[in-house]
């Protein structure tokens, strides 16, 4: 069986309903929190109230004598503990080592200045308030371009700089393009601090056996067995003596693929204290404390033929990284992937970029959905809108003629990514078509007339997935990424699946049971995912970056067709055949063409176990493999068209409906790709009109509540129509791509690009989102000067 | 600290027990209870993950204390399904996908149960209105529209 395309059968390709479900349904699943274990004291971080300080005295004592209380912690007790580093080698980038509790200063309102363990947690958290910390308030610098001025305050003061990374990289002849251009275009934005605030907040659980040494540690983490081996590093314990157990998860969306000065610490403490130790985040210490994601300063230039042809393109990138560079992925991490897809699905040859990194006195930034893409993407294609717009072209026209078309296929952009396949143009076109694109612009023109504001945004997009190390690199993260799965077929024929990748939502049990199950030939109900736990799981990097349905999935693939192989083999001596001429079916093996020679899966496995005469010289008994997948690069593609209603004398955006055509390769189950686009999409629509993190500009955060940080309920969220294209990658098992980020990396484009639309021309002087009422209004009014 | 006697009826069974004056409701279920399909998303009433029915009427756990539920009938996630048979509203959320990480699907099944039972014929507007007090990182809610459509449906057509 050939893997390059996987069997579409009964399993692969079907909207088979969920298997995980139903222990969610009844509040059977645990979650971190859920996990009692008898004798578990519990956690409570004292955090700083400033922006920026320096620590002068911490008097623990009278929290200490608070009854119930078992101790509190400062820098000096756990001084045993290195501090946190971006551990990624990249020329040029500056380390910000950080100490898990913080030491002789504070750089973000919220930063873990202590820990007070109880016997529960209202007594951690009473005692926690009595712990008297004596600072002394510096000056401090939320803004980027601010923190790069020579008189700045300094976060690191031994770096001479908040600048972590600065660099300049020029792609093609950028200046004959320039120098070509009958129009040159330039535009800043400033893309909005916004964050995953996954339902389930943080945590974590320490279990430590003094006799054996056997640390076992709970955390709502995407990568366990890379929390394992942080865990065992910076703990000097063995590694075969961590065992990380994820449990469910809910949600995370980047901001658990950190590791996090918590983890380290509760874990420590439960070896010092000799008690499991439980911490479990509050909503306001994850809001404050947790990775920030997608603030950048952008500006881009273009070089533009009056035809509306782009010969190039100039970008400065300045990725507001927060107080620290922060450990799994540095300040990086936004600016540097931004400037990876910044020319995006356009044919564009000529591109320079300055990729700046920043430090501020806000919390760290990591990953959340598409990191630095929906920056990217926001910018440019609002940029483009503009410039179509000036040039008196409708924006999709102006896409029309950049956009790269199927017979480039492969392309190698300027940035070195190698797109392998996809429908740019044709998601372009399919989705115009589903919103009725030519009558919404009549509408537009009619409506306008009565002095009411329609607008269409459009943004096409590319989504890097499969983060293997392949694509890695193509993104500028040089670092290798790959996964295991382990496949066995036990005795009585029931398969068990054990994965490295990690589910948090993305419904793994059941898509990767389908593809073993298409594969073996049985139902999905004989076979089980196990995820999750180091010690159940093969290694692997865990799930970030869309990687798990193309590397889980690929994974899945390998080891079942070997198992296979050994089961066929064994069948045919039974069946006095060639293995060739056996097939499976509804976990039966029969000869093909003479279906009343067959066995049952449960008579072969057993016999492969316990029959010694059915097993050929050097062969094993054992019907397992272990495969590891490290898949090329592969691009997903798709165009999202929004249509939106503005209110003139409120400034509220009402949104019509989203049109998402995508294309993500061969699905294994619609149903959740499907649900990946929804749930991304929302989170895009948050990003464009609601969600931002604010600092004043002393460092005090002011949206540190639910109330104050607000997500989109089901009344923002508009009709959904999802379409798909089916363009299978040629370079992945089964021609699979990723689906997981394109939502978000899109969505706050398209929605953003409607209301600009709506309101043109006034939406030229909107640099910000999100798109509040009140900056819709005042460039409403700026432009009537009214 | 004091402690207050109480005596709840918890999905169909009667708990007395004597609980701090501080305990949330949500803490007691969770805690003293061991039922942890109660969740907790913020702790500060906005995010509904801590929904229970109270008397059928769908409350928030975290904002009221145990002490509060003296003599209440308080029904759980963990309560909803009889002899293993999952409740139609739960049945029409596997079906329609309608949960991802599931986090916030107990509190969005109770609130669910709670508007069908005022309401057996809402519109898609008045779900919206009704889910809108809860919120879910994962789905973009669509879905989960679509599987209370759905319950009600068949809610209708069984009765
Ligand atoms: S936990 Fe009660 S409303 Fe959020
Ligand atoms: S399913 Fe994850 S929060 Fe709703």
């Amino acid at each position: 069986m050939s893997l390059q395309i996987l069997p579409r059968g009964r399993w692969v390709g079907a909207r088979v309903k969920r298997v995980e479900d139903p222990r969610f349904l009844t509040g059977e699943a645990r979650y971190l929190a859920d996990i009692q274990i008898p004798g578990t004291v519990h956690a409570a971080f004292v955090r700083s109230p400033y922006g920026h300080a320096r620590i002068r005295r911490i008097d623990t004592s009278a929290a200490r004598t608070v009854p119930g209380v078992l101790g509190v912690f400062t820098a000096d007790d756990v001084a045993v503990l290195p501090p946190l580093a971006s551990g990624l080698p990249i020329e040029g980038l500056k380390p910000t080592p950080q100490s898990v509790l913080a030491k002789e200063k504070v750089r973000f309102v919220g930063e873990a200045v202590a820990v007070v363990v109880a016997e529960n947690r209202y007594v951690a958290e009473d005692a926690a308030e009595l712990v008297e910390v004596d600072y002394e308030p510096l000056p401090a610098v939320t803004d980027a371009e601010r923190a790069m001025a020579a008189d700045a305050p300094l976060l690191h003061e031994d770096l001479g700089t908040n600048i972590v990374y600065q660099k300049t990289t020029t792609l093609g002849d950028i200046d004959a393009a320039f120098a070509q251009a009958d129009r040159v275009f330039r535009r800043r934005f400033h893309t909005n601090r916004f964050v995953a605030a996954p339902m389930e907040t943080r945590g974590c659980l320490s279990v430590y056996e003094r006799a054996s040494g056997q640390l076992t540690f709970y955390s709502s983490t995407q990568m366990p067995h890379m929390l394992r081996l942080f865990l065992a590093l910076f703990l000097g314990i063995p590694e075969h003596k961590v065992r990380v157990i994820s449990p469910e998860v809910g949600g995370a969306f980047g901001q658990k693929m950190t590791i996090y000065p918590e983890e380290v610490v509760i874990a420590y403490l439960g070896k010092v204290l000799g008690r499991p130790v439980k911490w479990v985040e509050d909503r306001r210490e994850n809001l404050a404390a947790a990775t920030h994601a997608k603030e950048q300063i952008i500006e881009l230039e273009a070089a533009v033929r009056s035809d509306g042809k782009v010969l190039g393109l100039k970008a400065r990138l300045i990725g507001d990284g927060g107080a620290y560079s922060f450990n799994t992925a540095s300040a990086l991490i936004e600016p540097l992937a931004a400037a990876g897809i910044i020319p995006g699905v356009y044919d564009i040859r000529a591109y320079q970029h300055e990729v700046i990194a920043v430090c501020t006195n806000k919390s760290p930034v990591g990953a959340f959905r598409a990191v630095g893409w929906t920056a990217a993407q926001t910018a440019r294609e609002l940029f483009f809108d503009e410039i179509a717009r000036e040039l008196g072209l409708d924006p999709a026209e102006f896409r029309r003629r950049n956009v790269i078309t199927s017979d480039q296929f492969p392309y190698t952009t300027m940035t070195g990514m190698v797109y392998d396949s996809g429908s740019y143009r044709e998601s372009l076109e399919r989705a115009l078509e589903l919103v009725g694109y030519d009558e919404l612009r009549r509408r537009q023109a009619e409506l306008r007339q009565q002095g009411r504001y329609l607008g269409v945004g459009i943004s096409l997009y590319v989504e890097p997935t499969a983060w293997g190390s392949e694509i890695a690199l193509q993104a500028g993260f040089p670092f290798p990424s790959h996964d295991n799965a382990t496949v066995t077929i036990d005795p009585t024929g029931k398969v068990r699946v054990a994965v490295s990748v990690h589910s948090h939502g993305q419904g793994h049990e059941t898509t990767l049971a389908q593809v073993a199950a298409e594969i073996l030939g049985v139902s999905i109900d004989d076979v089980v995912v196990e995820h999750g736990d180091t010690d159940r799981a093969p290694w692997g990097m865990g799930t970030y970056a869309s990687r798990s349905a193309v590397i889980g999935g690929g994974m899945v693939a390998l080891a079942a067709q070997e198992v296979r192989e050994k089961l066929l083999r064994v069948a045919s001596r039974l069946l006095e055949v060639a293995p060739e001429d056996l097939d499976i079916q509804d976990g039966t093996v029969f000869v093909k063409g003479a279906p009343d020679r067959s066995l049952s899966l449960f008579q072969v496995a057993f016999a492969a176990y316990l029959d010694g005469r059915v097993r050929a010289e050097g062969e094993e008994p054992l019907l397992s493999a272990t495969k590891f997948y490290d898949p090329r690069a592969t691009y997903s593609n798709g165009c999202l068209v929004t249509v939106c209603e503005v209110d003139s004398e409120t400034g509220l955006v009402h949104l019509e409906k989203i049109v998402a055509v995508e294309d993500c390769g061969t699905m294994l189950n619609p149903m959740i790709v499907e649900g990946q686009v929804m749930g991304a999409i929302a989170q895009g629509i948050g990003g464009a009109l609601y969600e931002a993190m604010i600092y004043d500009e002393n460092g005090q955060l002011l949206t540190d509540t639910f109330l104050s940080y607000a997500l989109p309920t089901a009344t923002e969220v508009p009709e959904l129509i999802i379409e798909h294209l089916e363009t299978p990658s040629p370079v992945t098992i089964g021609g699979i791509k990723g689906i997981g980020e394109g939502g978000l990396l899109a969505t706050p484009a398209a929605v953003a690009g409607a209301v600009l639309d709506a309101i043109w021309p006034a939406g030229r002087t909107i640099e910000q989102l999100p798109l509040t009422p009140e900056r819709v209004l005042s460039a409403l009014t700026a432009e009537t000067g009214a | 600290m004091e402690r207050v006697p109480i005596t709840v009826t918890v999905n169909g069974q009667t708990v007395s027990a004597e609980v701090e004056p501080r305990m949330t409701l949500a803490d007691f279920l969770r805690d003293e209870l061991g039922l942890t399909g109660t969740k907790l998303g913020c702790e500060h009433g906005v995010c509904g993950s801590c929904t229970v029915l109270w008397d059928g009427a769908a409350v928030r756990s975290c904002l009221v204390l145990a002490a509060q539920a003296d003599g209440a009938a308080i029904t759980t996630i963990e309560g909803l399904a009889t002899e293993g048979q999952l409740h139609p509203v739960q049945q029409a959320f596997w079906e329609a996908h309608a949960l991802q990480c599931g986090f916030c699907t107990p509190g969005m099944i109770l609130t669910a149960v709670a508007l069908l039972s005022e309401d057996a014929n809402p519109s898609e507007q008045a779900i919206r209105e009704a889910l809108s007090g809860n919120l879910c990182r994962c789905t973009g809610y669509q879905n989960i529209v679509r599987a209370v459509q759905l319950a009600a449906e068949r809610l209708r057509s069984s009765s």
